[in-house]
């Protein structure tokens, strides 16, 4: 009975580093291929607009939601204490730092981290994958470095939207329907923030892109199982990813407010 | 020198056996058909030749070099020598014809748009899909894939040709073609070349020689003519295409008179 305990326990660890130590090297060996040729930019381009271009309204459309709902709850909360004018400060804080890196990479790791799963999942099922290799192509170098580039680039600048949008969704709220001045808004938005905020937003939104592209692609490369593979490989990668961005979010919070 | 060398070639897949110190010789030039029933490893012998499979115990050369011990760079050199086809064509479906059969010459050769125009257009005719290029994969029959598939291996004029079960799946009348597609390769750039296939009347076509898979092992490789007549129980029960006799594992159902099994 224990020694079965052991086992599977020994079983479960063993499985663990296996697949930690697949990610790790696969991710090397993507880092690794971002410098060799041929250089593809068509590829590239591709992957910009999958990523980014096609990914606005969706970021738009959270940001917006997001930053109404957080507007109305602070609306709120600080009217119990006659604090109605920190509302936008708060908001303007939680905005930077928080919610548009998160939400923007949450939605992606949705939109685009389950797309990069579906696809090089069909790739890898329907042997297109070993056809790149035969034609002398790394997989790497062709399907996760554009994807990863793509991702790394893309996800800070729809952050910097998402804020964008944050301001105007609580404008909407303390605004046009809590009756603040929109002078007093536009001013208290960014009284609490410092260039810094920025910077830790773009940072984390620089990670969560790593997170989105790398999690994506790994799913679909060691998809397997046919069909059933193809349609776990998505919600594996959205989970996975999700985890580690919430994870990683902490830690990088912690470390860069440090 | 022998340009392929399979040399005591074995690989298991966890407890399953599906390579047994397989030997296997091409010569330049020469067509070399494999036939086997499903799951005996002729696609893992591919796979293994093209370095998609690393063998458990044995080597596999091309050209001398021994596929395992290339580094990734090296492995990319010699497969820009290889030609692949697949079971089922494998065709990159986000692209087009044009795009799937221009990828090799993108990637490797620095060639002009209009060189590589001619070069597309000049595959496409071989394998007789010419007017083709700007249709997706999902817009062509599986005969008409296998045949793309053809121009795509064949782009990067490869001195190897390897076709994977080119004709499974197909009607009778297509399988014809692609056997005489693969006739006329061989004739026309006269590539060394390994067909994997389970229709007896093109492989004694295409083959110089012929080799039979059974259970792992390789139990000949020899002439087509010899080959025709060699008195081995399981090569004469595959040639037959009779499921009595030792080729099958678990023994088949009975046999029922026509007329019964009619009734």
């Amino acid at each position: 009975m224990i020694l079965t305990l052991f086992d599977k326990a020994g079983a479960g660890v063993l499985k663990a580093t296996d697949t930690f130590g697949d990610f790790a090297v696969l991710a090397g060996r993507t880092f690794a291929a971002i410098f060799k040729r041929p250089f593809d930019g068509k590829n590239l381009l591709n992957q910009f607009q999958s990523v980014g271009v096609n990914s606005i309204p969706v970021v738009a459309l959270t940001s917006l939601a997001v930053s109404m709902v957080f507007a109305v709850q602070l609306a709120y909360g600080f009217k119990q204490f006659q604090a109605e004018g920190l509302a936008s400060q708060v908001e303007g804080l939680a905005i930077m730092r928080e919610l548009a890196p998160v939400i923007t990479g949450l939605m992606l790791s949705g939109r685009v981290g389950s797309a990069m799963a579906a696809e090089l999942g069909t790739m890898q099922v329907t042997e297109q994958i070993d056809a790149l290799e035969c034609l002398a192509t790394d997989p790497i170098h062709y399907l996760f470095v554009p994807r990863l580039l793509a991702s790394m680039v893309m996800v800070p600048i729809l952050t910097v939207v998402s804020v964008y949008i944050g301001y105007w969704g609580g404008y909407l709220i303390l605004v046009g329907v809590e009756g603040q001045s929109a002078y007093v808004y536009g001013n208290e938005f960014y009284k609490l923030l410092a260039f810094r905020d920025l910077r830790i937003a773009l940072y984390k939104a620089f990670v969560f892109g790593m997170i989105i592209a790398l999690v994506g692609c790994w799913k679909g490369y060691r998809t397997q199982g046919g069909a059933e593979g193809v349609g776990n490989a998505p919600t594996s990668s959205v989970v996975t990813s999700s985890l580690w961005i919430l994870i990683s979010d902490f830690f990088l919070t912690k470390l860069l407010l440090v | 020198m022998a340009v392929i060398d399979v040399v005591n070639l074995s690989k298991a897949f966890g407890p399953k056996v599906v390579l047994s110190k397989v030997n296997l010789q091409v010569e330049e030039g020469e067509s070399l058909v494999v036939l086997g029933g499903s799951g005996t490893g002729k696609t893992v012998l591919l796979r293994n030749i093209m370095g998609l499979l690393t063998p458990d115990s044995g080597h596999v050369a091309v050209e001398g070099k021994i596929i395992a011990q290339l580094s990734r760079d090296e492995l990319f050199t010699v497969r820009q020598s290889i030609g692949m086809c697949f079971q089922m064509a494998a065709l990159f479906d986000s692209m087009t014809v044009f795009e799937n059969v221009a990828f090799g010459l993108r990637r490797h050769h620095k060639m002009s748009e209009t060189e590589i125009r001619a070069r597309v257009e000049e595959c496409l005719s071989m394998v007789g899909m010419k007017e083709t290029e700007k249709l997706k994969p999902a817009e062509l029959s599986g005969g008409m894939k296998r045949r793309v598939g053809f121009a795509r291996a064949i782009a990067l004029k490869p001195k190897i040709l390897l076709f994977d079960e080119p004709t499974t799946g197909l009607d009778p009348v297509m399988t014809d073609v692609i056997g005489r597609i693969i006739l006329d390769l061989k004739h026309e750039l006269g590539v060394t070349s390994i067909t994997i296939t389970h229709d007896l009347k093109s492989a004694f076509e295409i083959a110089d020689r012929i080799a039979l898979i059974f259970r792992g092992e390789c139990i000949a490789c020899e002439a087509p003519a010899d080959f025709k007549v060699n008195p081995h129980p399981v090569i004469q029960q595959f040639l037959r295409g009779d499921a009595d006799g030792p080729f099958l594992q678990d023994p088949p159902p009975p046999k029922r008179k026509i007329q019964e099994a009619h009734s």
